[in-house]
């Protein structure tokens, strides 16, 4: 019978090889979880900021705001309505 | 010696048989529980708490939303200094040394100290380098315009288990919306603990809140909040409701009640005042129903516009009870238009005696009074009728005239937007649209409720309405060039069998303009002191509100 070298040669070679490549995918990955940490720290970190900065805008924009800022201001309601009873002379003409 | 070599061979046979099959054990019955097992050392799980939607008002604004705060935790084991620590967080969290000494139990490792810290103070207290003191990130409930609309907004409590849980008005009545769904993921590290590539493997989605579109207009609700704090004061009343709703749709506009709290600390707050007033409480009408049973009659045809009013010279009585005008002023033979002018309390017994108890009972369930309106909103309550067996002579005159039926300002609002809506009722709604976290918007239809009377009696109605604006005891208060449709309510409180002299609650229901109504209003002040008269009172202030109303939405005077 002949000995089957060739082929034990193969299959040792692929098991080599492949332990090879299981060695550096698990070497590659595992130091991606860092990178990957780091990145997921810093999406959470802009996730915040912006968060604040909305309420920020929200309080800014929101009429309790505005309607203080403007009594500071001196604004003040013009309360008087006026009523046209009369077509005004322009339109008359 | 021929034995030996199947002896042999059974032997090894035998011993792979053991391996193969305890390997099976292990590898096939076993597998679950070591694979959890194995997931607890190299993983852990991460609960991922969705983030609450937003309440925004008609114009996309959030007036309610969510802010970055703070959970303040202690490690008791790392803590260095007690007392040092102790002292400089309950002066910095305004809490009380005693609640933190208390939780510091040493064989624990995490004591959550306070929630919703905000940044400000998360940094303060950093700046302080506090040995085993920690912050955890989440997100609290954030009230850009204050409290505005509080009662109608509610707030977000703690349940038993300490987690948050939406209270009264929408945040109570839409939870389980605005809440969303929490997600569990697991998190797999190295020998190390650190994060292996794909952080979370999401075995439960969660899934966020949803955001709640509202029809509250907020220049509107801001107005009419000013408006009312301000009538308030200068009326001496205990408290006032203001509602306003588009007839056409049954949206609301605006709604606010006082006295009212603030969500963010509504723990210092009685616990009556987070209820909403103007859907929880009820009471006697009085006059403002004097248009619904009107419109009733006229809708049956026992009466038109032009009916004189046989019985309406003096004072009338009913099953041994004398029954008064408010004024103690008669007019002989005066028709429905009067009547409703000069609020008239005879001529509405005359109406309603007219009417009949089935046929009375019957309109005001069309009109929706004695049931729910269904408003999208927490705490709604109703008075239902007495059995009609119930019914006596002296009920039904006083039905006429708001006395003897308790109902809720929202079911008078309901009710008296169909006269403003040719005779159709729609239901009130809060909310018209949900946004879910994909961004989809799910449109929420209108609630049609009936056409009570016909768009010919709401019309005739209509115009006995704007007469008693322009010729009524509050005419001094009218706008000139709208026409507007109203009506005075000035209803006594009873008070252990008999009705407070000296108290009232003043109301005036109205809608404009009335050509094409754009909102219909009922404006209510408790016990208002100035003067005990809606004419003096509640009508001031809805011309006050009614004539901003009118400028905001760019209606120029029709006369």
């Amino acid at each position: 019978m002949k000995k089957p070298s060739l082929i034990i040669i193969v299959l040792v070679g692929l098991v080599v090889a492949l332990s090879m490549i299981k060695a550096i995918v698990y070497n590659r990955l595992s130091t991606s979880g860092v990178y990957v940490g780091k990145i997921e720290e810093e999406i959470g970190f802009y996730k915040t900021q912006n968060a604040k900065l909305l309420e920020k805008l929200l309080a800014f924009s929101s009429l309790t705001n505005i309607s203080a800022k403007a009594t500071e201001l001196g604004f003040a309601k013009n309360t008087s309505l006026m009523v046209l009873k009369t077509l005004p002379l322009a339109v008359k003409q | 010696m021929k034995w030996r070599y199947p002896f042999v061979f059974i032997t090894f046979v035998v011993l792979f048989v053991c391996v193969i099959g305890r390997l099976f054990y292990w590898q096939v019955i076993k597998a679950e529980m070591l694979s959890e097992l194995a997931k607890f050392q190299y993983s852990g799980i991460v609960k991922i708490l969705p983030r609450r939607g937003e309440i925004k008002t008609s114009d996309g604004f959030p007036i309610v939303a969510n802010k970055v705060s703070y959970l303040l935790y202690i490690n008791p084991t790392e803590v260095k200094d007690k007392s040092k620590t102790i002292h400089i967080l309950s002066t910095l969290l305004n809490l009380s040394t005693a609640s933190i000494s208390s939780k510091l139990i040493p064989d624990r490792l995490w004591v959550p100290i306070k929630s919703a810290v905000d940044a400000k103070q998360k940094e303060e207290i950093e700046r302080m380098k506090l040995s085993g003191v920690g912050f955890e990130e989440r997100f609290s409930r954030f009230y850009p315009e204050a409290s505005i609309a509080a009662h109608l907004v509610g707030f977000v409590g703690k349940n038993e288990a300490g987690a948050d849980k939406g209270y009264f008005g929408l945040e109570g009545y839409y939870d389980r919306l605005l809440r969303g769904k929490e997600g569990y993921g697991v998190e797999l590290h190295d020998a190390l603990g650190r994060p292996i590539l794909s952080k979370r493997n999401e075995q439960t989605k969660g899934m966020e809140g949803s955001n709640i579109v509202l029809s509250i207009d907020r220049s509107i609700q801001f107005l009419v909040e000013n408006k009312l704090k301000n009538g308030v004061e200068k009326y001496g009343a205990l408290g006032g409701m203001v509602g306003i709703m588009e007839p056409q749709t049954g949206n609301i506009i605006a709604m606010a009640s006082l006295p009212s709290f603030s969500q963010i600390n509504y723990q210092d707050y009685n616990e009556s005042l987070y209820k909403n007033p103007f859907i929880t409480n009820t009471y006697e009408p009085g006059s403002t129903i004097k248009p619904i049973v009107m419109a009733s009659a006229l809708d049956a045809g026992v009466i038109t516009p032009q009916t004189k009013c046989t019985i309406c010279g003096g004072p009338i009585t009913v099953s041994d009870y004398e029954l008064h005008t408010w004024n103690d002023k008669y007019y002989k033979d005066t028709n429905m238009i009067e009547v409703i002018q000069h609020s008239d309390n005879t001529g509405m017994v005359f109406v309603a005696l007219q009417l009949g108890v089935d046929r009375m009972i019957s309109y005001l369930s069309r009109f929706g009074i004695g049931s729910l309106t269904d408003i999208d909103l927490q705490g709604e309550t109703f008075s239902s009728f007495k059995q009609r067996r119930s019914w006596y002579a002296v009920d039904l005159a006083t039905t006429g005239f708001g006395q003897g039926i308790s109902i809720t300002p929202i079911e008078l609002l309901t009710a008296f937007s169909a006269l403003a809506n040719e005779g159709k009722m729609l239901g009130p709604r809060v909310v018209t649209a949900f946004e879910n976290s994909n961004g989809e918007i799910i449109k929420v239809p209108l609630k049609v409720r009936g056409s009570p009377i016909t768009a010919k009696t709401a019309k005739v109605m209509t115009e006995i309405l704007v007469n008693a604006v322009e010729k009524g005891e509050a005419q001094w208060t009218k706008l000139n060039g709208y026409r507007v449709a109203g009506k005075t309510g000035t209803a006594s409180i009873p008070v252990k069998g008999h009705y407070d002299p000296s108290s009232t609650i003043a109301s005036f229901i109205g809608f404009a303009p009335v050509e094409k109504p754009k909102f219909v209003m009922l404006v209510i002040l408790e016990k208002p002191t100035s003067s005990i008269y809606a004419a003096e009172t509640a009508a001031p202030l809805f011309f006050d509100i009614a004539k901003d109303l009118l400028s905001y939405y760019d209606i120029p005077p029709s006369e």
